[in-house]
C-alpha cells in the first residue's frame, strides 16, 4: 500500500557562522497510512514544527527523503503539494482583511481548485464550522475562536488528502477548543483525511489522534498507539487513600521500594505510585500492612496522555 | 505545468488585489494624492524658480521624468513590500504551500499590480497634464511597450529587495532610500557614457521624444532601443538571480515564516 507520508532520515542542521551548528531534526523516520490521524508531541525544541516544514518543503532538509503518496517532494514538488495543506502557527496564516468566503475562495484557487468546484465544499465547511454566519464578515473582526476556525477551513477547503495542523488550538478557550477537537475528529472520520497533528496541548491529541509520534530533542522517542501507551500506565498506576494518615518512615520505605510515589497529605491522606510490575500490587499492600495504616479505598488510577508523556520525558516505559 | 493550475492561480492573485485594493482604498487614495502633491510642488517650485524656463522642453521633461519614477515606485515598491507585508501577517508560507510555485505566484501578483498600476498611473498623469497645462502625446503603441522596457529595472530591484527582506526582515530603511536613488538616475546627466547603462535614464529620454516631440518608437535608434530592452533585462535577470538564492538561504535557515 502506498503510504500517505513516509520520511526517511530527515535531517535538519542549522549552521551559523562562529558558533557550532544546531541538529534540530536527526535521521527521522516516520510513516503515515492514508486516513490516519497522526499526533506530533515534544516538548520546545524538539523538532516537531521543523519537521513539519520540511516535509512541506518551507524550509530545506540538510539530508533525508520525505515521499507524499509515492512522490518524492524534492523531484515532484507541484504533485506532491496538491496533496498537501497546513495550517501553520495558529490563525496568523489567513488574510485578516478578507471575509472568511474570500479567504477560502483563495486558498482553494491558489491550490489550483476552480471556483465553481471549490464552492459547494466552502459552503458546507462554512455550515460545519458554525461561520456561514459571518462568512462575509472581514476576518479581523471575528473571535480568536473564529478566525481559527477560518483557518483550519482554509487548510481543508482544498481538499489535500494529507493535512498538517502545527498548533490548531493554540490560544483558544476550553469551549472552543473542545470543539475544533469534534469537528477535526468528525471530518477526519468522514472524509478519510490524513491529518497530522502537532500541539502541545496532550489533551487535543489524545481526542482527536489514534497515533502518536513522540520527539525529543530532534529524535523519535516513541511512535505508538495513544491507546497502547495510555493502557502501558494505566495497569501500574494506583491511588491508596489511608484513613489513619502516613506513619513516620512510611514515605522512605515505599520510595525504597517503588518508582513514582507520590504523598498527598489531607484526609484521608492519598499515595499514589506507579508500580513496575502488576504483581507488585501484592507487596506494597504489604508494606502498608506492616505499617499498620488502614487503606480506605483503593483505585486504578486513569493515566491521561499529559502523563504519560510526562513519564516518557522522564526515561520511564521506553 | 498545469494549465488549469495556473489559470486558477491567476485568478487567486487578481482576487487578491482586487479585494486588498477596495479594503485599503483609503490607503491607494492618501497615497496618489502625496504623489499629486510631491509633483505640485516640484512644479510650482521650479517655476518660482526658473519662471518662463520651465515651459516646452523643461516642463514635458519634468512630467515624463516624474512620470516614469512614479510607475517604477509603483512596480518596484509593490513588488517588495508585498513580500515584506506577507511575512509580516504570515500568509508567505501559505503562498510558497502552492502547487504552482512561489515563482509563479509572485509573477500573477506583479502581472495583476501590473493592470492596476497602469489604471492608476493613466489618472495620475491625466490629473498632472490638466494642472500643467502640457498635453503629452500618448501614442500607445510606442509608449507602453518603452515603458514596460523601462521599469523592467525597477521589478529587478524589487525582487532584490524583496529576497533581502526574506532574510533580513527589517529593511525599511535601505527600502526607501532606494526610492530616492531612483530620481538621480532618471536625472543622470544623457551626456555621461554611463547613464544610458543606469537603470531608468535612457528610458526616460526615449520616452521624452515620444511623448514630447511625437516621435514612433520605430524611429528611434536601433542601438537605443538594443541598450533599453538589454539593461532592463539584465536588471531584471539580477533581481531574479538575487531573489533565488535570498529565497534559497530564507528556506535553509528557516525564515520564511518569522518577521
Amino acid at each position: 500500500m502506498t503510504m500517505a507520508l513516509e520520511v526517511q532520515g530527515l535531517t535538519k542542521v542549522f549552521r551559523r557562522r562562529g558558533k557550532d551548528p544546531v541538529v534540530a531534526v536527526r535521521e527521522i523516520g516516520l510513516q503515515v497510512q492514508p486516513g490516519e490521524v497522526v499526533g506530533l508531541l515534544g516538548p520546545n525544541g524538539a523538532g516537531k514544527t521543523t519537521t513539519i516544514k520540511c516535509i512541506l518543503g518551507l524550509m530545506l532538509a540538510t539530508g533525508g527523503s520525505v515521499r507524499v503518496f509515492g512522490r518524492d517532494i524534492a523531484r515532484h514538488r507541484s504533485d506532491a503539494a496538491r496533496e498537501m495543506s497546513a495550517v501553520l502557527e495558529g490563525s496568523r496564516n489567513i488574510y485578516w482583511r478578507m471575509t472568511a468566503a474570500e479567504n477560502l475562495g483563495f486558498f482553494t484557487l491558489l491550490h489550483g481548485v476552480p471556483r465553481h468546484e471549490a464552492q459547494p465544499y466552502n459552503h458546507r465547511l462554512l455550515e460545519v464550522f458554525g461561520l456561514a454566519d459571518r462568512k462575509d464578515v472581514s476576518v479581523q473582526e471575528l473571535s480568536a475562536g473564529m478566525r481559527q476556525k477560518v483557518a483550519v477551513a482554509c487548510a481543508l477547503a482544498t481538499r489535500a488528502s494529507l493535512v498538517f495542523l502545527d498548533e490548531p488550538t493554540l490560544g483558544l478557550d476550553l469551549e472552543t477548543s473542545h470543539e475544533l477537537r469534534r469537528l477535526l475528529r468528525e471530518l477526519a472520520a468522514s472524509e478519510g483525511r490524513t491529518i497530522v497533528l502537532s500541539s502541545h496541548d496532550m489533551a487535543v491529541v489524545q481526542d482527536v489522534c489514534r497515533r502518536v509520534v513522540i520527539m525529543k530533542e530532534g529524535r523519535v522517542v516513541v511512535d505508538d498507539s495513544v491507546a497502547n501507551l495510555l493502557a502501558l500506565f494505566r495497569t501500574r498506576a494506583y491511588r491508596f487513600a489511608l484513613s489513619d494518615g502516613c506513619p513516620d518512615g512510611l514515605e522512605q520505605r515505599l520510595r525504597e521500594r517503588f518508582t513514582g510515589v507520590t504523598m498527598n497529605p489531607g484526609r484521608p491522606f492519598v499515595v499514589e505510585v506507579v508500580l513496575d510490575r502488576a504483581e507488585d500490587l501484592y507487596a506494597i499492600i504489604e508494606v502498608l500492612r506492616a505499617a499498620g495504616v488502614l487503606i480506605d479505598t483503593i483505585t486504578q488510577r486513569e493515566p491521561d496522555l499529559e502523563e504519560a508523556f510526562l513519564r516518557l520525558m522522564r526515561g520511564e516505559g521506553i | 505545468m498545469n494549465v488549469r493550475l495556473l489559470g486558477c492561480v491567476f485568478r487567486a492573485m487578481w482576487m487578491h488585489r482586487l479585494i486588498m485594493a477596495r479594503r485599503y482604498a483609503f490607503n491607494t487614495l492618501s497615497s496618489m494624492i502625496t504623489i499629486y502633491l510631491v509633483f505640485l510642488l516640484l512644479f510650482l517650485g521650479g517655476r518660482a524658480l526658473a519662471g518662463p524656463m520651465l515651459l516646452g522642453d523643461g516642463l514635458e521633461g519634468l512630467v515624463v521624468g516624474y512620470l516614469v519614477w512614479m510607475f517604477a515606485l509603483f512596480a518596484y515598491s509593490d513588488l517588495a513590500w508585498e513580500l515584506i507585508m506577507q511575512a509580516q501577517i504570515g500568509t508567505l508560507e501559505k503562498l510558497f504551500l502552492s502547487p504552482a510555485g512561489f515563482r509563479w505566484v509572485t509573477i500573477f501578483n506583479e502581472l495583476g499590480g501590473l493592470v492596476f498600476n497602469f489604471g492608476l498611473g493613466s489618472l495620475m498623469l491625466l490629473a498632472i497634464m490638466l494642472t500643467t497645462g502640457t498635453f503629452l502625446r500618448i501614442d500607445l503603441v510606442s509608449v507602453i511597450p518603452l515603458l514596460l522596457a523601462t521599469i523592467a529595472a525597477a521589478y529587478g530591484f524589487g525582487l532584490m529587495a524583496g529576497g533581502l527582506a526574506l532574510v533580513h526582515k527589517r529593511i525599511q530603511a535601505a527600502f526607501q532610500i532606494l526610492q530616492f536613488v531612483f530620481v538621480g538616475f532618471i536625472m543622470a546627466p544623457g551626456d555621461w557614457v554611463v547613464s544610458r547603462y543606469l537603470p531608468f535614464n535612457l528610458g526616460t529620454r526615449l520616452l521624452g521624444q515620444v511623448m514630447g516631440d511625437g516621435v514612433r518608437i520605430w524611429q528611434l535608434p536601433a542601438s537605443d532601443l538594443l541598450v533599453l530592452v538589454a539593461t532592463g533585462a539584465a536588471y531584471l535577470a539580477l533581481g531574479m538571480l538575487v531573489f533565488a538564492r535570498m529565497e534559497r538561504m530564507a528556506r535553509n535557515r528557516g525564515l520564511l515564516g518569522h518577521y
